[in-house]
């Protein structure tokens, strides 16, 4: 996957979990969390989906990784590149 | 046969334990003792209508906009989504402590802030601080119990107010006696009185069977009339149950919503500790009157907890039943109902499991105890909402053994034993606790048990 394709699969993901999320505002560098009004919870979701879709296991020590849409996409890049 | 993961008991938290997982993996299996689901809030017919059982009200209302609210985190975790449902919420309830005084409240917080600074304005102030401290406090955090009773009557200085306050909140969610821990209180007091109190749209049997049919979408598989006689497991290590029938089922992982005592009732090892004081009983009565009476009663109120008292006693009576205080609840006062040709008035008060199951040997005077508490019951709070018992076209009276015999609940104590299991972690490596004894209570509340079980106990081992 391209960068641009695994920051559309988190998107898409997050549109999954909260239909009404605002992506309009959305900065790539900052907390998706703060932006989007998310919680631990609906975090855990991003990281179900990655497994369901793409087989991946994600440890809980790399959950910080994800914290923001650049951040993101920088810690599944390699992890998504044969896909 | 065998399945990943494995849920005993089909009541809300079970149900969201379920959905929660089999978002994710289908092969999760729910076994239900009863014929149906919903566990203390179901329903059952008689004469062709149906009463619902448990359900007063649901608390933590909460607008769709509020995202961190509970409700909406809730229904997000479920794939649930909000604009699918219809929600009514409530109108005025009252806490009413005959010749003392009376606080209205309602979904908007400003009128019991107002019924505070009106009818308490000595400790308006510190009450204003009490609201903040709720606001900031982590509740979910373990630790352990710290009376809620102590820590409000030496930040407001006012017994009475303190027993108002408490009064709801005990009745709507508390296994311990006269008191409840802080964190029950902080999480209780958003629910009930930040947050408030609504229905959902049609019957509770409405409200379950979306939920159910949402977790057979998924996949997932449910099992009624299937007891669990046993947990087998080898060590701390769960390997399935066996059921009444003698069929084993295995499993990965298992999650039990049945309660503590019930759950270890089901394992070969003796407890890992006497759970402490007193489990706290109730009789339930339901009156169905018809549509013309509805101008004799309250038409304004939802729910009323009353308490005659002197002082209010949040305990396990020594007698059947302790009419003293109760909750009255009007399960057709709630905003934008179509209204019906019946309605009910509905009463809960505290009871003694020990003193019904002592006629329970003896059919007549079990049914004349019953019988008798209703009628006190009524006359009881007749004084409070006006006459109605001649109008009363049908009756019904749960009793501690009711709830026990049908909802599996030890000593038919709702809220289960007084001390919770707030992780879930009951000393075995793939079984959890949720629901009642973890502690989360109310029908949100249960739902996020069984939510939170899973993400924190099983989703990261998948």
């Amino acid at each position: 996957m391209t960068r641009d394709e695994i920051k559309d699969l988190i998107l898409e993901i997050i549109k999954d979990i909260d239909e009404d999320a605002d992506f309009d505002t959305l900065q790539s560098d900052l907390p998706l969390r703060d932006q989007l009004d998310l919680d631990s919870m609906d975090f855990l979701d991003i990281v179900m989906e990655l497994r369901k879709r793409h087989k991946l296991q994600i440890p809980e020590a790399d959950y910080p990784q994800l914290a923001s849409l650049t951040s993101c996409v920088n810690y599944l890049e390699p992890l998504l590149k044969n896909i | 046969m065998h399945t990943p993961l494995l849920i005993i008991g089909g009541g809300l938290s079970g149900l969201a334990a379920a959905i929660r997982f089999a978002r994710f993996n289908p092969d999760v299996l729910i076994l239900e003792k009863h014929s149906r689901v919903g566990g203390l809030n179901s329903w059952y017919y008689r004469h062709n209508s149906l009463f619902e059982t448990g359900l007063h009200a649901i608390t933590n209302f909460a607008p769709p906009e509020d995202k961190n609210a509970p409700l909406n985190r809730l229904f997000r975790q479920l794939k649930l989504r909000r604009k699918d449902f219809s929600f009514h919420e409530q109108l005025t309830s009252e806490i009413c402590f005959t010749n003392q005084e009376a606080l209205r409240f309602s979904n908007d917080f400003d009128l019991l802030l107002h019924e505070i600074t009106s009818k308490f304005p000595g400790s308006a102030n510190q009450f204003i601080k009490l609201v903040e401290t709720i606001k900031e406090h982590d509740p979910f955090q373990t630790t352990p119990f710290r009376s809620a009773r102590t820590y409000l009557d030496n930040t407001l200085n006012d017994p009475l107010l303190v027993d108002m306050l408490l009064c709801p909140l005990m009745y709507y969610g508390s296994s311990v006696e006269n008191d409840m821990d802080f964190n029950q209180f902080v999480i209780m007091f958003r629910a009930i009185f930040l947050e408030g109190m609504f229905r959902p749209h049609g019957s509770i049997k409405d409200f379950l069977d979306r939920l159910l049919n949402h977790y057979q979408n998924f996949g997932g598989k449910i099992r009624l009339q299937a007891q669990v006689a046993r947990i087998i497991h080898q060590g701390n290590k769960v390997q399935g149950v066996e059921l009444q029938d003698g069929e084993i089922i295995e499993c990965d992982a298992l999650v039990s919503t049945i309660g503590l005592e019930e759950t270890l009732a089901c394992l070969d090892t003796p407890p890992l500790r006497q759970t402490q004081g007193k489990r706290l009983g109730f009789v339930e009565s339901i009156f169905r009157l018809p549509s013309e009476c509805r101008k004799d009663l309250p038409t304004d109120k939802t729910i009323i907890f009353y308490n005659n008292s002197e002082q209010l006693q949040y305990q396990r009576p020594q007698t059947l039943v302790d009419l003293t205080s109760g909750v009255i609840c009007f399960p057709a006062n709630f905003q934008g109902l179509a209204p019906q040709p019946y309605f009910e008035v509905r009463t809960t008060h505290l009871a003694d499991y020990s003193s019904w199951k002592s006629l329970a040997g003896d059919k007549i005077a079990y049914l004349t105890a019953k019988s008798n508490t209703a009628s006190q019951s009524k006359t009881t709070v007749e004084k409070i909402i006006g006459n109605f018992t001649q109008h009363v076209v049908y009756e019904d009276t749960f009793t501690p053994l009711t709830i026990e015999r049908f909802t599996a609940k030890k000593e038919g104590a709702i809220y289960g034993c007084p001390d919770k299991i707030k992780d879930g972690n009951i000393g075995y490596d793939n079984l959890f606790l949720a629901g009642t004894d973890q502690g989360f209570l109310g029908i949100v509340g249960a739902m996020l048990s069984g939510v939170s079980m899973v993400n924190q106990h099983i989703l990261s081992r998948l």
